[in-house]
C-alpha cells in the first residue's frame, strides 16, 4: 500500500493507504477527525469541505493519495490553539447560521476558503463560494449574514 | 436575527445563543457515524433494481467468498428467524367495499415480492464499508420481473397491475367527511365557482444526514443497544423489539446529534430492524450508513397527492361550500402514518382558519410501486393549506374581490373562539384577522403596484402571493416525561423523552428551567436520547416545546415543593417561612438559608431526583400570514423571490432567534416544494431523480432576507407556558404564497385566469411554457 504524508491541523501525519482511500475516509476514519461529514457520495452537498493548500475542496472527491505533500485543514483545526473560536465559528453562532449542524463544518470551512481570497466579499460572493454547500435547516440567510458578520470582524486577514 | 450578547444567566424571551453549537461549530458533534467501537461490523443492502418483482433464489455464495466479508442473510433466513412483518394501516380505515385493510407485507428484509425499487432484498456484512459494498456487487439475485405501476393514474386504470394482494383495484383505505348533499346543493346555489387541479409533488425530505444506525449485542445481558439518527426513539425501540420477538427492555436506544429530522426520521424503518437483527445473529456491533441513494429510494416520500378542488362563493365572496376529491400516491407499502397524513390528518384542517360550514371530502389512498410515504415537515397540513390558499386567490381573480378582503370576509373571528370547524376539530384561540392585517403591513402589501411598475421597466413581471392560514400540532399526544435530577456539585440534570434533531430544543427546555429554579444557563444539563432513562412519543408535530416543556415547568415545581421541606428540615424552620430565589432557600425576613444543591448534598444518593409526567389540554394551533414577491423573467421563465415577510402567532416566545430560524428555515423548504424539488418517477416506476444532482434543493441566495415578526399576544390556552408549536409553520405558508405570487405574475401578463392552471414546480421551464401559451 502506498505511503502518504501530509500535514493535518498542522501536525505531520504519515499513514499506508489503499490507493483507492477517499481523503473523506482518511481523515474520519484513519485520523478519528469525524467532525467532516459525509453527506451525499455525488459531491453534491459540500459537508465534506476541508482545506487543502488553503482552497475549500470537497473531500469525497479527491484519493488520500492525491494529498500527498498537501497541507490539510479541518473544521478541527480552525480555532486558536488556545481554544479561541475562527471568526466564522464565532459568527454562526451569533448568527444562528446552524440547527443541526451536519452541513456546518463544510459551511464553515467554504466560507474559510472564501475570506482567504476575498476578505470582503458582498452578498452575490457569498452566495457563489456557498452554492456548492447544502443546508437544509436554515434556509441560509443566516449563514451568508454570519459570513459577513465574520468578514467585518477581519477573518479574511 | 443575532443572539443576545450577555447570555450567561437569561431564561426564557431572550435570544441566548444555543448551547448546542459550541460542539457542532468545532467538529465535536456525535452523530452516529462517528462511532466506531472495536471489532464494527459493517452493514449494507442488497436492494431491488426493479419496481415489481417475484424474488427468485439468491446466490450469496460469490459475496460470502469476497474477501472482508463475514455474512449474508435475505428476507427469507429473517422470516425463518422469526422476524415479524411492519404493521400497516390502523383499522380505522377502510377500503372502498367497508372492509378493513388486509394484513400488512412489509419486511425488513423482502422474503418473495419486492414492491419498489430500493427495497432490500439482502443484507452484506463485513469488516469495512469497502469489502460490504464488494461483496453487496458480488450477490445474485434473481428476479421474476412483474408489471408496475408508477403513478396514480396507473394503479387507477382498469386491469392495472395489483400492488398488493391485499387491495384489489390498488385502493387501499378512503375516507369521506362532510355533507355532499349539502355541498352540491351549495355549489347549484353558488354566484362564484372556483375549480382548480392541484398537483402536490413528491418530495424527499433529504437531511444533509442520511439515516445511520449502529447496533451493539452485548452477551454479558443480551441486550441490543442501537445508535440511531432517531426523532422517536421509543417508538423505534418498541417497533425493533416487537419485531424481533423481544421485549422492549431488551433493546434499548440511545440518540446523539441529528443531523435534521423532518419527520422522515420518526418511528422504525426495515433497515433499522435488520441492523438490529444482524447484530443479534453475529453477537457483535454493526454499523449501516445510508449512501445518499437510498435515502433517495427507500427513506420516506412527503406529499405526493392530487386534488380536484371545487369553491362555492355567493356574490359578495362569502365561501359557502369546499369540495375536494383526492388521490393520495402513497407507494408500495401503505404505512400507518403513511395512510394518515392524507386520509385524516391533512382533512382536519381543510377549512384552515376560515368559516366554512360545508365540506365534501373524498380522498383515496392509492398504492403504487413506488418508495412508501410518510411525514415530512408538515405532514397533511401543508397539502391541505395549499388546497385552500390557492382556492382563495383563484377565488379573489375569479370574482374581482380583493384577495385580502375576500380572506377577511372568510375568516373565523376571535370571538368565535374557541371554534369548532366542520371536521370536528376545535382551535381554542386565534386573531387571524390582525395577524393577516400586520402582515399586510411588513410586507407593505399597498406598495406593490409601483414595485410592479419598476420591475415592468427592467422588462419583468412583478406578482405578490399571500397565504393566511393555522396548523394542527401536538400529534395527539399530550404527555410528556421528564426526569429532575439536581446534584450535590451543582448542576440540574433535565432528561426528556423528545428529541433534539436542530431545532435548538435542549437550548429552549434550559431557558424554561432558568425560569423555574433562577439558576444560571450553565448550571442546567439538557439530556435527551435514552429509552432507559424514560420512554414518551418523542418529537414530532411542533409537539416538543408546548407538552415536553409544560412537563419541565410541572416538574420544577414539584421538585422545588420536595427540596423546600428538605431546606426546612435542614434549616430547622416551617417549610411555609422559606423563600426560594437564585438557587437559595432562605427563611423570610432572616439570613438564615441554604443552597438548593447544598439540600441535595444532604441526601443519602447526593441528589434529589424527580421522574413526572404532565399532560396539556390540547393540541395548539400556532397560524401565521406569509407574504411573497417574486419577479419573473419572461425570456426565461426564471423566478427570483424579491421579497418575503412573514407574521407568525406561535403563542409565547421562548427564544427568539431560534423561533426565527425554525419559521424562516421552514419556509425555504416550502419554497423549494413551490420552485424547484421533485421526484419523479418514469412509467417502469424507476425513480429518475435519485441524486443532489437530479433533485433540485434549495441553495444559498434563494432567499436573500427575511421580514419575520412574531405575535405573541395570541397565548395558547391548552399548556401552561401559552406556547404554540413552530417547526412546521414556515413550511406550510411558503409553498402557498410562493405559487400564489408567481400565478398573480402571470396572470397580470395577460394570462388571467389561466395562469392558475400551472403545476408546481414552477420551474423556470414551466414558467416559461406557460408565459407562451396553451400551445408552447
Amino acid at each position: 500500500m502506498p505511503t502518504v504524508r501530509l500535514t493535518v491541523n498542522g501536525q505531520q501525519v504519515e499513514r499506508e493507504v489503499e490507493p483507492r482511500r477517499l481523503l473523506v475516509d482518511f481523515l474520519r476514519l484513519d485520523l478519528g477527525l469525524t467532525g467532516t461529514h459525509v453527506g451525499c457520495d455525488t459531491s453534491q452537498c459540500g459537508a465534506c469541505t476541508v482545506l487543502l493548500d488553503g482552497q475549500a475542496i470537497k473531500a469525497c472527491a479527491m484519493l488520500a493519495v492525491q494529498a500527498h505533500g498537501a497541507t490539510v485543514k479541518t473544521i478541527e483545526g480552525l480555532a486558536a490553539t488556545d481554544g479561541t473560536l475562527h471568526p466564522l465559528q464565532q459568527a454562526f453562532m451569533d448568527c444562528h447560521g446552524l440547527q443541526c449542524g451536519f452541513c456546518t463544518p463544510g459551511m464553515i470551512m467554504a466560507s474559510a476558503s472564501l475570506l482567504a481570497a476575498n476578505p470582503q466579499p458582498d452578498e452575490a460572493a457569498i452566495e457563489k463560494a456557498l452554492e456548492g454547500n447544502l443546508c437544509r435547516c436554515t434556509g441560509y440567510a443566516n449563514i451568508v449574514q454570519a459570513v459577513r458578520q465574520a468578514a467585518t470582524s477581519g477573518a479574511g486577514r | 436575527m443575532t443572539a443576545d450578547n450577555d447570555f450567561g444567566r437569561f431564561g426564557s424571551g431572550h435570544s441566548v445563543r444555543r448551547i448546542e453549537d459550541p460542539a457542532l461549530i468545532t467538529g465535536r458533534g456525535r452523530y452516529v457515524d462517528d462511532f466506531a467501537p472495536e471489532g464494527l461490523l459493517h452493514l449494507v443492502f442488497v436492494r431491488s433494481p426493479m419496481a415489481h418483482a417475484r424474488i427468485g433464489s439468491i446466490d450469496l455464495a460469490a459475496a460470502l467468498a469476497t474477501p472482508g466479508v463475514v455474512a449474508a442473510f435475505t428476507g427469507r433466513d429473517l422470516v425463518a428467524a422469526g422476524v415479524k412483518p411492519f404493521a400497516g394501516p390502523p383499522p380505522i380505515f377502510k377500503r372502498p367495499d367497508g372492509t378493513p385493510p388486509p394484513p400488512p407485507d412489509r419486511h425488513a428484509l423482502a422474503p418473495e415480492v419486492v414492491r419498489f425499487v430500493g427495497e432490500a432484498v439482502a443484507a452484506v456484512i463485513a469488516t469495512s464499508a469497502d469489502a460490504a459494498r464488494a461483496g453487496r456487487d458480488a450477490v445474485m439475485v434473481d428476479y421474476q420481473e412483474l408489471p408496475a405501476v408508477g403513478s396514480v393514474a396507473a394503479a387507477l386504470a382498469d386491469g392495472a397491475p395489483q400492488v398488493w394482494s391485499g387491495a384489489p383495484g390498488n385502493v387501499v383505505a378512503e375516507t369521506r367527511y362532510g355533507n355532499r348533499e349539502a355541498a352540491d346543493q351549495a355549489f347549484a346555489a353558488a354566484a362564484h365557482v372556483v375549480s382548480l387541479d392541484l398537483d402536490n409533488q413528491r418530495l424527499a425530505p433529504a437531511s444533509i444526514e442520511p439515516r445511520s444506525v449502529l447496533a451493539s449485542f452485548d452477551p454479558a445481558d443480551g441486550r441490543t443497544t442501537l445508535r440511531m439518527s432517531s426523532q422517536m426513539p421509543s417508538g423505534a425501540r418498541n417497533t425493533i423489539a416487537d419485531q424481533l420477538g423481544l421485549t422492549k427492555d431488551q433493546v434499548r436506544v440511545l440518540v446523539g446529534d441529528v443531523g435534521g429530522g423532518f419527520g422522515m426520521k420518526t418511528g422504525a424503518y426495515p433497515e433499522d430492524v435488520a441492523v438490529a437483527f444482524v447484530a443479534r445473529q453475529m453477537r457483535a456491533s454493526v454499523k449501516w450508513i445510508a449512501e445518499r441513494s437510498e435515502e433517495f429510494l427507500t427513506a420516506v416520500h412527503g406529499r405526493g397527492l392530487r386534488s380536484q378542488a371545487d369553491l362555492a362563493l355567493n356574490a359578495e365572496g362569502r365561501v359557502l361550500a369546499l369540495r375536494v376529491r383526492t388521490q393520495a400516491n402513497i407507494g408500495a407499502h401503505p404505512a400507518p402514518t403513511g395512510c394518515a397524513i392524507p386520509l385524516l390528518i391533512g382533512p382536519w384542517i381543510t377549512t384552515s382558519i376560515y368559516d366554512i360550514g360545508t365540506i365534501d371530502l373524498h380522498i383515496q389512498a392509492v398504492l403504487t410501486n413506488t418508495t412508501p410515504l410518510g411525514a415530512y415537515r408538515g405532514a397533511g397540513r401543508p397539502e391541505a393549506v395549499y388546497v385552500i390558499e390557492r382556492l382563495m386567490s383563484a377565488a379573489a381573480l375569479k370574482t374581482g374581490i380583493d384577495p385580502i378582503e375576500l380572506r377577511r370576509r372568510n375568516m373565523v373571528r376571535p370571538e368565535q373562539m374557541p371554534y369548532k370547524n366542520a371536521m370536528g376539530q376545535v382551535y381554542d384561540t386565534g386573531n387571524f384577522p390582525s395577524i393577516m392585517a400586520q402582515g399586510v403591513d411588513l410586507a407593505d402589501w399597498n406598495g406593490f403596484e409601483a414595485r410592479a411598475k419598476a420591475s415592468r421597466e427592467q422588462g419583468r413581471l412583478r406578482g405578490r402571493g399571500i397565504a393566511t392560514f393555522l396548523e394542527w400540532t401536538g400529534g395527539n399526544v399530550l404527555d410528556d416525561r421528564v426526569t429532575v435530577n439536581v446534584t450535590a456539585d451543582g448542576f440540574i440534570e433535565i432528561f426528556t423523552a423528545t428529541q433534539a434533531m436542530g431545532q435548538g430544543i435542549a437550548t429552549t427546555y434550559a431557558q424554561l428551567a432558568v425560569d423555574s429554579f433562577g439558576i444560571p444557563l450553565e448550571r442546567i444539563r439538557i439530556i435527551q436520547g435514552d429509552t432507559d432513562r424514560g420512554e414518551g412519543f418523542g418529537s414530532a408535530g411542533s409537539r416538543s416545546l408546548f407538552t415536553a416543556g409544560s412537563a419541565l415547568q410541572a416538574a420544577a415545581v414539584k421538585v422545588l415543593d420536595i427540596a423546600r421541606q428538605k431546606a426546612a428540615d435542614a434549616l430547622e424552620a416551617p417549610a411555609s417561612d422559606l423563600e426560594y430565589e437564585a438557587g437559595r432557600f432562605r427563611v423570610a425576613g432572616t439570613d438564615l438559608q441554604i443552597s438548593l444543591f447544598d439540600v441535595a448534598a444532604r441526601e443519602a444518593s447526593g441528589s434529589i431526583f424527580l421522574e413526572s409526567v404532565t399532560k396539556v389540554d390540547g393540541p395548539s394551533w400556532p397560524n401565521g400570514c406569509h407574504i411573497c414577491e417574486v419577479e419573473v423573467d419572461p425570456d426565461t421563465g426564471e423566478v427570483a423571490i424579491d421579497r418575503y415577510a412573514s407574521v407568525n402567532d406561535v403563542g409565547r416566545v421562548v427564544n427568539p432567534m431560534i423561533v426565527l430560524g425554525q419559521v424562516d428555515g421552514g419556509a425555504v423548504q416550502g419554497i423549494g416544494q413551490a420552485l424547484c424539488e421533485q421526484l419523479v418517477y418514469d412509467e417502469q416506476a424507476q425513480l429518475v431523480t435519485a441524486s443532489f444532482l437530479d433533485y433540485a434543493m434549495p441553495r444559498a441566495g434563494i432567499v436573500k432576507r427575511f421580514e419575520t415578526r412574531l405575535d405573541q399576544s395570541v397565548p395558547c390556552k391548552a399548556n401552561p407556558l401559552g406556547v404554540k408549536g413552530v417547526g412546521e409553520l414556515g413550511t406550510i405558508g411558503a409553498t402557498p404564497a410562493v405559487v400564489n405570487a408567481v400565478v398573480d405574475a402571470l396572470a397580470r401578463s395577460g394570462l388571467g385566469e389561466r395562469a392558475t392552471a400551472i403545476q408546481m414546480p414552477l420551474t423556470s421551464e414551466r414558467v416559461w411554457r406557460a408565459l407562451q401559451g396553451p400551445s408552447a
